[in-house]
């Protein structure tokens, strides 16, 4: 009996012994069946909270119902070891400072009787970004808009730059808010959704984007406040599209007239509005003008043998002799030669073709009867009907020789302005030994005309 | 028979169990490129962005003179990038003493060596180093920074020698895991 007994006590001792220890180590530590095998606490962490150093704050859900102090503690494991940071307990919560965020975190609990629960934990998972701040609203009348713009701590650090996306909630006085979300760090809020003459209260918070880093939202930022506008009237609007058409065409014409006063300042403005003063020197210049290059300035003779050289005696004479040779164009022969063989048949090719006698319209002086017999001769000639009509002309007065009346014909109203006193003397055909007036022979046209001038020298 | 057996056979054993601890890494394969590539992009990219900044502050005009043949050289070996990390991360681990340089930037270096082989999840061969990790991991408070010291050191020099490598070697192995 006592032998069964023995090995019955064995057996129990036996069973305690391999099996009192409830529960086994699990993979995360967790142990004892006394203590809570898991805790329900709330953490997050927020990264670069003073320089390069990131916290990480938890709670606990839940008072422990064992009524029993709890320390928590932030581990790591290097191989079979935990190396451990305590956190410090401020007030309901815990707080701990750390550096890596890449090593993979396991939060234990430590009771008093020194037993230890642990629970895995990823620091880039429970993000709780900082607090946005300097909310600043401004209104833009032409699109009748607001735009929301917000200033966040992490623009400045490593980590969640560029990596948040941030919640804008908006709400009239007392009224249910909206929200709307952006990644900016700013947002417009359009005036036709909005009610006119309002106030309208703002707020803002941010949240990693969930590209690597998660968590949650952050704390509200402190709220602004702002009026919206009256509503706009449309005459309003039209006299603001008004006014910038107005503007704009004033500003084109602008620019055209100052194009313009640039273009023709020089040459047609200032002339006109500031005139220049005569230059004496310049104005004599201009009418003592140099000789052209091509002009034949020469005194010898023979340079000019295309044109008709007379000797001359006197002025008129030179005028009268010039001025006849040149109507009768004849080329190379002088006048007098021509006269002197009157029955010569070498005649001019005008005489031949047209026996007519071109005197120049210009001559204004009388013709001396000594001249115009030795030039005429008993030759018959009609004057041209170009020059003068064809009728009788009578040069020759008392004192001259006289013309015959059919050796030629002149108009009395020939434009000459010759005498158109009736001589019908005829004219002396022998050239040879004319000689031309002198001055006193000369008419009283002649005279007048050389009285001119020299009164216009006498002036000079 | 037996005997050419074995005399071809025995000398081959003791020549496997030298040669394979030489080709077994210290760098546990867990992490996949996927994996490393956003840590690094995320995390590790701005701390040593930062460390090349503190680098660049420090005066460069004493290791131009100072000769460079004392200086150790790490190349980042092709299909080997991991390794030539490991190596690099490790060399830089040692300057974490070292008092001629300003406590900031061998923190700072030190941190980054840490982070490196944390992502790659590497060991150094001498485990003393790595106990430099749990020591840089674990300071919980910022310390009053120290005036960086102006003295140009050997030490100074092969540290920024060893950070610009380090920068080479992660920003190509970057790309070839991007691909």
């Amino acid at each position: 009996m006592t032998q069964p007994t023995t090995v019955l006590s064995i057996f129990a001792m036996f069973l305690h012994t391999t099996f009192g220890e409830s529960g086994c180590t699990s993979a995360d530590g967790t142990l004892g069946d006394d203590e809570p095998d898991n805790f329900d606490i709330d953490c997050f962490s927020q990264l670069e909270i003073k320089d390069s150093f990131s916290s990480l704050t938890c709670n606990f859900t839940e008072l422990s119902p064992y009524n029993t102090n709890y320390t928590l503690s932030l581990c790591t494991k290097e191989d079979n070891n935990y190396a451990c940071s305590n956190m410090k307990k401020q007030e309901d919560v815990f707080f701990l400072q750390f550096i890596d965020i890449l090593s993979n975190r396991d939060v234990c609990m430590y009771s008093e009787t020194k037993r230890r629960v642990c629970r895995s934990l990823v620091v880039t998972d429970i993000v709780k970004p900082e607090v946005p701040f300097a909310i600043n609203i401004t209104y833009e009348r032409e699109a009748n808009e607001y735009l929301i713009r917000y200033c966040t701590p992490h623009s400045r650090k490593k980590y969640l730059k560029d990596k948040l996306v941030h919640q804008v909630a908006y709400r009239q006085k007392e009224g249910t808010w909206k929200t709307i979300e952006s990644p900016y760090l700013q947002i417009k809020l359009l005036g036709k959704n909005l009610e006119n003459e309002a106030s309208y209260e703002v707020k803002v918070r941010s949240q990693p984007n969930g590209d690597y880093f998660k968590g949650i939202w952050s704390e509200w930022s402190t709220s602004k406040s702002f009026w919206t506008a009256r509503e706009q009237h449309s005459t309003e609007r039209y006299s603001s599209v008004v006014m910038v058409i107005f503007s704009i065409l004033g500003f084109m014409l602008s620019v055209v007239m100052i194009a313009l006063i640039i273009v023709f300042w020089k040459n047609r403005i200032k002339p006109a509005v500031w005139p220049n003063l005569p230059d004496h020197k310049k104005t004599l210049e201009q009418l003592c003008k140099k000789p052209k290059n091509n002009f034949d300035i020469s005194f010898n003779p023979e340079s000019f043998g295309y044109v008709h050289i007379h000797k001359v005696d006197g002025l008129w004479a030179k005028a009268e002799l010039e001025n006849f040779l040149q109507t009768s164009t004849a080329p190379e022969t002088s006048l007098p030669e021509k006269f002197r063989s009157g029955s010569d048949a070498k005649v001019s090719p005008v005489m031949a073709t047209k026996p007519n006698l071109n005197l120049p319209v210009s001559y204004e002086g009388l013709w001396p009867a000594e001249a115009l017999c030795r030039l005429l001769g008993p030759s018959q000639f009609a004057v041209t009907e170009g020059s003068c009509g064809s009728s009788t002309y009578e040069v020759c007065h008392s004192n001259r020789v006289p013309l015959h009346s059919t050796g030629f014909n002149l108009s009395s109203t020939c434009p000459l302005g010759l005498s158109g006193q009736p001589h019908p003397e005829p004219l002396n055909d022998d050239t040879g030994s004319q000689i031309l007036p002198n001055g006193d022979m000369r008419s009283p046209n002649n005279e007048e005309a050389y009285v001119t001038m020299s009164n216009f020298y006498k002036i000079q | 028979m037996f005997h050419a057996f074995f005399r071809s056979t025995l000398p081959v054993l003791p020549l496997l169990l030298v040669l394979s601890p030489v080709k077994a890494s210290s760098c546990a394969m867990g992490n996949k490129p996927t994996e490393i590539r956003v840590k690094y992009e995320n995390i590790l990219s701005h701390d040593i962005n930062e460390l090349v900044n503190m680098s660049a502050e420090n005066r460069d005009r004493c290791c131009k003179n100072n000769k460079k043949e004392n200086i150790k050289v790490f190349f980042c070996n092709d299909t080997e990038e991991i390794e030539s990390l490991q190596s690099m991360a490790c060399n830089m681990l040692r300057f974490y003493n070292k008092q001629r340089i300003s406590k900031a930037f061998r923190q700072k270096a030190a941190f980054v060596s840490c982070g490196t082989l944390q992502v790659l999840q590497c060991k150094c061969e001498r485990p003393k180093k790595e106990k430099v990790c749990s020591h840089v991991f674990r300071i919980e408070d910022t310390e009053t920074s120290e005036q960086s010291k102006k003295k140009c050191s050997q030490e100074v020099c092969e540290l920024k020698e060893n950070i610009s490598s380090l920068r080479s070697c992660w920003n190509k192995f970057e790309k070839l895991i991007s691909r």
